[in-house]
């Protein structure tokens, strides 16, 4: 089957209830997204299809064919020859969020569709929205910070 | 800066013979291992043993063969050096890094901060990252080693120039002219211009003073985020080696269970399986995808035999303190004879597990007579040790590449998943992943000990705590085989891990701590704050619970009974600053069912206060705001020791409400996140950090001793509220 992921067409060979997760990171080997729980808990394993933050654990790979798939190695965009980060990357460098970072793919996507959607979340937005991304590290209070701030960086970029 | 030109007599311990090695003239590269060696242990009383662990002052190992701080410095001026420590996230490589340029006046662009392994700047007890002491054991050493490389380019730098080396200072990574700073060559510059040997000084160098300090006590930004926030950090769970296959191993139906038979079945006939490996207490299976390897051990011919059956009234019967016996491991004074009105309580701490986000992971490629291993552990030379053992190769054999570690909290060790990917490896004749599901990880992983503490004093009518006794009971951390060492328990008679944070340090005139080692059939081992954790829980909720007895503010009782000397003065600060943050001295403003708790520790030279307020809704507790304030000496990074304090907040909550691991029939009853929740960003308090610089030398850690003092002071704020007294984690209402 034919997949479409951080807009490069790829071929892969996979069972149809292959998850998605292990097609990305054994068959392709876009480890990027991680692996946490296997059952849509964590959060770990985000991906967008279409823009929509969506657990890649649990979505079976033949039901996505032709859909658009954005990993975290598709985050960023190349200008130039520059990779430039999404606002969502740069907001949790800027806050020091990441401690081990093992969730933070999932993190990062879930936050990144979110902020489409509201473009000024207040804290408790924030807090629902990212309300099923667990974080062993605890570093809870700053994605808090970083997705208000990437909120903001991409509306400053939005008006740029 | 006349003061780098002053010398001082060669350190105890340093062992220059090895210190420097030179790569290959022609590469233009200064490498430099460093060996530092250490004092020995010297046997002494059990109690002094004991006490030297407790109090921090661990005796150390025994001097290492290898370098294990190795710097170098190429022609381009990009100077990478190796940490000797793990990255688990806490920042340990840019803090380390931080020190060494600082002290060797690097340019920090210039600086690139890469993981030690087995080939480079290895020592395979010191990379041993645990116990949160990779900066108190490593500030001075690195100090050392980067003052001598930077006094060795300066004088080589002057001799270039042909000038004395008063005329010549450094900074930036180049050597520059004091009367022309025009002039100035890089140190990547003097090494590619060097002639003959690199001589080390017979001398220490003297170190700066900390009044020019550049990067330590700044917040400098962590090293290893560009590559974590895009995706291309690689764990243990993401390596991927040329024609790698994936491995899966067949797991007991109980704790302790062994196999009795084991046959192939018909699993070699399986979809996509390569191999089956079956050897002496082990059976796994090799496949093209883990999938297949995982489906194919379902048709294995397995049987297993042993087991315990244990369940969880019977654990905690095990684990509980006994009426008499045990290990002394503080007495000051004489408890039994110090009079007074009784005050007692119990407190028990279940098990937990460490959850970390990345399951255990590793790949191994084994060729005949040496094997190359990738693993996500905090300890790659226990890791490297137990895989030489599994498949009968020289340790020297075995290159151990550590990668990013998804979280440790004591729970990477490497030695499961490194071992059953070096024995599929060596059987199938390929390289081979294997990566734990998560239901493996919460079941197959050991845990943190179930404790039971027992605590007692004596009150005089004025109101004076006359003395205070303590009982602890655990079982395994490092008494645990698997990851530790069963045989130090028989020299000891404790568990120095479980036991930590257990000595009272109060200023109570009559002390005494007994600890009471109960090991049970289930695995227990390393978990953050290890046995601080139940100990600080137990000790704090205490206190609290004799401040009350005695009529006095819980602050007020703790500032009463402050260590003398430094210590307490250190105490002093910190608590009063987490009081006056916390608002605590107007806590009656509070509407009702509002509280703050009061807490503190003191856990490996770290001293920590701790405010939790707490609000209590029909059946629901909720932590609002955490303050905390820690003192560990000196702060090297002050928004990464802020980030390990909101980390261990986060953590405290989470045990203090949520966590417990149950076992039945000798199995945990929780297999993944939905019988085991996690805190969430929503349940989260808002949380203030209070860094405190005591002196100019780190003294403790910061990754675990916080986590302790949480527990506590949420059950003190839902004393205050409810009027009940919660000795049990979970708390439930």
């Amino acid at each position: 089957m034919q997949l479409s992921i951080n807009g490069r067409a790829y071929e892969v060979d996979a069972e149809p209830d292959e998850p998605l997760l292990w097609v990305l990171r054994d068959a392709l080997g876009l480890t990027g997204t991680k692996y946490g729980c296997g059952l849509g808990i964590c959060g770990s394993c985000t991906v967008h299809l279409d823009g929509v933050a969506t657990r890649s654990c649990v979505t079976p790979v033949s039901t996505i064919e032709g859909r658009a798939i954005t990993t975290i190695e598709g985050l960023a965009q190349l200008v130039d020859d520059v990779e430039v980060l999404h606002p969502v990357q740069q907001a949790f460098i800027d806050e020091q969020v990441p401690q081990c970072a093992w969730c933070m793919s999932g993190q990062m996507m879930t936050a990144a569709a979110f902020i489409e959607t509201n473009a000024a979340p207040t804290d408790e937005e924030i807090n629902v929205a990212m309300g099923a991304n667990y974080c062993r590290c605890g570093c809870y209070t700053r994605i808090k910070v970083a997705v208000a701030r990437a909120a903001e960086l991409a509306r400053e970029r939005g008006e740029a | 800066m006349s003061d780098t030109e002053q010398s001082k007599p060669e350190k105890r311990g340093m062992n220059r013979r090895t210190f420097l090695k030179v790569l290959g003239g022609g590469t233009a590269a200064l490498a430099v291992g460093v060996v530092i060696g250490g004092p020995t242990i010297v046997r002494e009383a059990r109690l002094r043993i004991n006490q030297a662990f407790l109090s921090g002052d661990a005796p150390t190992s025994p001097p290492p063969e290898s370098p294990f701080v190795w710097i170098e410095i190429g022609a381009d001026n990009q100077a990478y050096l190796y940490i000797p420590k793990v990255e688990l996230g806490q920042g340990i490589h840019t803090t380390l890094a931080q020190i060494a340029a600082d002290e060797m006046e690097l340019d920090w662009q210039q600086v690139t901060a890469r993981q030690a392994d087995t080939e480079r700047g290895f020592d395979p007890q010191l990379i041993f990252t645990f116990g949160s002491t990779s900066v108190t054991s490593l500030y001075a050493p690195i100090r050392e080693i980067g003052a001598t490389l930077r006094e060795m380019l300066r004088v080589e730098g002057a001799r270039q120039f042909g000038l004395d080396v008063a005329a010549v200072r450094v900074g930036n990574s180049a050597v520059f002219v004091v009367e022309d700073e025009q002039r100035r060559l890089t140190y990547g510059e003097i090494i590619a211009a060097k002639q003959g040997e690199w001589v080390l000084p017979t001398t220490q160098a003297a170190l700066k003073p900390s009044s020019e300090f550049r990067y330590i006590g700044q917040s400098v930004q962590r090293v290893d985020l560009r590559d974590k926030v895009t995706g291309r950090a690689m764990y243990g769970y993401d390596v991927r080696l040329d024609g790698m296959l994936y491995g899966a191993v067949a797991r007991p139906p109980q704790y302790g269970a062994t196999l009795k038979r084991a046959a192939a079945g018909d699993a070699e006939s399986q979809p996509g399986v390569f191999a089956v490996v079956i050897q002496d207490g082990f059976a796994g299976v090799v496949a093209e995808s883990r999938r297949k390897a995982r489906a194919a051990l379902e048709h294995l011919d397995l049987e297993w035999e042993g087991g315990t059956t244990i369940t969880q009234p019977e654990i905690e019967a095990i684990v509980s303190v006994p009426r008499e016996g045990g290990t002394l491991i503080q007495r000051d004074g004489d408890v039994d004879g110090a009079g007074g009105r009784r005050v007692e309580a119990a407190y028990r701490v279940p098990m937990a597990i460490h959850a970390q986000m990345e399951p255990q992971a590793a790949a191994a490629h084994v060729q005949g007579d040496r094997a190359m291993i990738f693993c996500s552990t905090q300890a790659p030379g226990l890791t490297r040790e137990r895989i030489a053992a599994a498949i009968a190769l020289d340790e020297q054999a075995i290159h151990v590449v550590p990668t990013m570690v998804g979280g440790g909290f004591g729970r990477k060790t490497g030695v499961d998943v490194g071992v059953e990917a070096a024995l599929l490896s060596q059987a199938a004749g390929v390289p081979v992943h294997v990566g734990w599901t998560r239901e493996e990880d919460t079941r197959y992983g050991y845990r943190r000990p179930p404790a039971a503490n027992f605590l007692w004093a004596t009150v005089s009518d004025a109101g004076e705590v006359l003395a205070i006794h303590h009982e602890i009971a655990s079982s395994d951390i490092l008494l645990n085989p698997q990851v530790g060492s069963a045989f130090l328990g028989t020299v000891l008679g404790t568990d120095p891990l479980a036991a930590y944070g257990g000595l009272i340090h109060y200023a109570i005139p009559n002390r005494r701590v007994v600890y009471h080692h109960c090991p049970i059939p289930v695995p227990t081992a390393y978990w953050r704050g290890l046995g601080s954790f139940p100990n600080t829980f137990a000790i704090e909720s205490f206190i609290d619970e004799l401040a009350e007895a005695t009529s006095s503010d819980a602050l007020d009782f703790r500032l009463r009974y402050l260590p003398e000397g430094e210590l307490g003065e250190r105490f002093s600060t910190v608590l009063n600053a987490v009081a006056d943050a916390s608002g605590w001295h107007e806590r009656d403003s509070l509407p009702a069912g509002r509280g703050l708790g009061f807490a503190s520790a003191y856990d490996r030279g770290t001293v920590v206060g701790v405010v939790a307020e707490v609000s209590v809704t029909d059946a629901n507790i909720r932590v609002e705001r955490v303050w905390c304030a820690v003192d560990p000496g000196l702060v090297v990074n002050p928004d990464g020791a802020a980030a390990q304090v909101q980390g261990s907040i986060v953590w405290g909550v989470g045990s203090a409400l949520i966590e417990e691991q149950v076992i039945a029939n000798g199995m945990s009853t929780s297999q993944n996140f939905d019988g085991y929740p996690l805190l969430t960003i929503a349940q989260t308090p808002e949380i203030t950090v209070l860094p405190i610089s005591s002196g100019d030398t780190p003294v403790g850690g910061l990754g675990e001793p916080v986590v302790g003092a949480v527990p506590p002071a949420i059950a003190n704020a839902l004393a205050a509220i409810t009027g009940r007294r919660f000795r049990r984690m979970p708390f439930r209402l």
